[in-house]
């Protein structure tokens, strides 16, 4: 099946089409707040919105834009309760590191570009972890938060990768298309 | 280079990405300034999000419940003999408990000693919980509809959970007292050491505050204090363990994760009727007064009023060269004619 992209759709859908990044952003950053833990709280969810971040950042930076990062990363902040701004900040970090490096991102397959997610997501726990770590450094009385959790949570990202870009590479082909700039 | 710093969509060009990061700084500064407006937005959207977590609530609080069982599984032999003997032990203490409880009653009967404070409490289910590197919080299905409002305390049958700082409609966002931000005030027994117990996001908080010249032991017990006035004195937290740092760490009674229905306390002490501003003290003992002094006027003549220096003089106040009008005259109550909230917030 040709992506509703490529075939002669309406502009209306074909708009819609172009915001497919951004929902799935969204959706995923629902899914990770749902406060409902399946492991007993055991381990932090993962960082599912990075997921669509870095995929459609590396392969459709025309659709996945720092503003939509930013509008993604801010509903993080809302829904997760955490300090405000701080995944929007290591959301937009990450994706300028992305898009810095985007052909070496992108040239990699199979483990490798596990691997590469996994230094994505280990420098988008590592910008929110500083910027926390700085907020608590400029408040009288407050300690540095404990680095278990962080370290926790991106073993989780790391692990949910696989499972969720088979996501949303599938709603890359259904819905968006393979080439660049179509939209 | 310039493609990773400005990528523009085509025909509609997009804010480059240097300024995207710089609005992201902007909006951490923003939110370490005014907090509000994000608890706000969260309060709103967990508002409207409440029915769909207590729908998701049920199918996976039973999974949750079997994943926390299989880790225990291995040890339920043991846990059963050493809570059979810990029963045992805790009925002989039920008793002592229950016959001091009536002394401590006489006592106070005798000593007319001050009634603690009234409290009432609303039962609220959990509907979410957040364990999140930054923040380990719940939801409950309680809020401003249920009388539950920021700084009360939450606690389970075991002790306290941690405080509500956040409150919806109907619901409520409770910060435990492993997270981060959590700092509450709390009496350590025996010796009646006051500190300041701290979480930072590990299982088992610290202290903060704690005089140099005391010592501590493991086992001790740790309750609030009710410094501040917004928690109640006495409320079970934990015990004192040693670290692995020669200091101490707050093992705590409760257990937020297992939690499904917890108690929000709601300790206000009542608030005082504050006696009118007229009233004397000699006065409110019950005793005479004296006759007022004689006005300044009969004994010497009273000044010719000074002219106002501009910006000096309030029109609006008494002159003070004027004798002053007797102390028995009486003033608008205006302390207890203040609104209920107000003096509530007072107290608060």
């Amino acid at each position: 099946m040709a992506s509703l992209e490529r075939t002669g759709t309406p502009t209306r859908l074909r708009f819609l089409v172009g915001l497919t990044p951004l929902l799935c952003g969204l959706a995923c950053t629902f899914l990770t707040n749902i406060p409902v833990s399946l492991l007993g709280g055991l381990v932090p969810p993962p960082l599912l919105a990075l997921v669509p971040i870095y995929f459609w950042g590396l392969i459709r930076p025309d659709l996945m834009t720092p503003v939509t990062v930013l509008g993604i990363g801010f509903a993080e902040d809302v829904l997760s309760g955490g300090p405000a701004g701080v995944s929007t900040l290591s959301f937009v970090l990450t994706y300028a590191l992305v898009a810095r490096y985007r052909d070496s991102f992108a040239g990699l397959a199979g483990l490798a570009a596990v691997v590469g997610f996994a230094a994505a997501a280990t420098f988008a726990c590592a910008t929110a972890y500083c910027t926390v770590a700085a907020l608590a450094f400029i408040t009288p009385g407050a300690h540095s938060p404990a680095l278990g959790s962080s370290i926790s949570e991106l073993a989780m990202t790391v692990l949910s990768y696989a499972p969720a870009v088979l996501v949303v590479s599938w709603l890359h082909h259904k819905l968006v298309g393979a080439s660049r700039g179509d939209v | 280079m310039a493609n990773a710093w400005k990528i523009a969509r085509k025909g509609n060009a997009q804010l480059p990405l240097v300024i995207v990061i710089a609005l992201a700084v902007v909006l951490v500064l923003l939110g370490k300034a005014q907090g509000g407006l994000f608890d706000r937005a969260r309060g709103h959207v967990t508002d409207l999000l409440a029915p769909v977590l207590e729908k998701v609530r049920a199918p996976v609080a039973s999974f949750d419940r079997w994943m926390g069982s299989v880790t225990e599984i291995f040890s339920v032999y043991e846990q059963n003999l050493k809570l059979k003997e810990e029963n045992a032990r805790l009925r002989q203490w039920r008793n002592v408990a229950i016959v001091l409880q009536g002394r401590v009653g006489r006592y106070q009967q005798l000593l007319h000693a001050v009634p603690d404070p009234g409290m009432n409490a609303v039962l609220a289910k959990v509907i979410g919980r957040a364990n999140r590197p930054f923040l380990q919080t719940m939801i409950l299905d309680a809020g401003r509809e249920n009388h539950a409002l920021p700084g009360q305390a939450v606690i389970d049958p075991r002790g306290m959970i941690g405080r509500i700082y956040l409150t919806g409609n109907r619901t409520s966002w409770v910060i435990l007292l492993t997270d981060l931000n959590s700092r509450i005030p709390v009496t350590i027994s025996p010796g009646n050491v006051q500190a300041i117990l701290a979480g930072d996001n590990s299982p088992m908080p610290s202290l903060d505050m704690v005089s140099h010249t005391v010592t501590l032991h493991a086992g001790d017990q740790v309750t609030s204090s009710g410094d501040g006035g917004l928690l109640p004195a006495g409320l079970p937290v934990g015990t004192l363990v040693s670290d692995s740092h020669g200091g101490f760490r707050v093992a705590l009674l409760s257990d937020p994760a297992a939690s499904q229905d917890v108690e929000i306390l709601n300790f206000s002490k009542p608030p005082e009727t504050p006696p009118a501003t007229a009233q004397l003290p000699v006065e409110a003992a019950g005793l005479k007064p004296e006759a007022p002094p004689p006005p300044a006027s009969a004994v010497t003549p009273a000044p010719a009023p000074a002219e106002p220096k501009p910006g000096q003089a309030n029109p609006g106040q008494p002159n003070l060269g004027q004798p002053k009008p007797p102390l028995a005259t009486p003033k608008p109550q205006t302390a207890a004619t203040a609104p209920p909230g107000e003096s509530a917030d007072l107290d608060r």
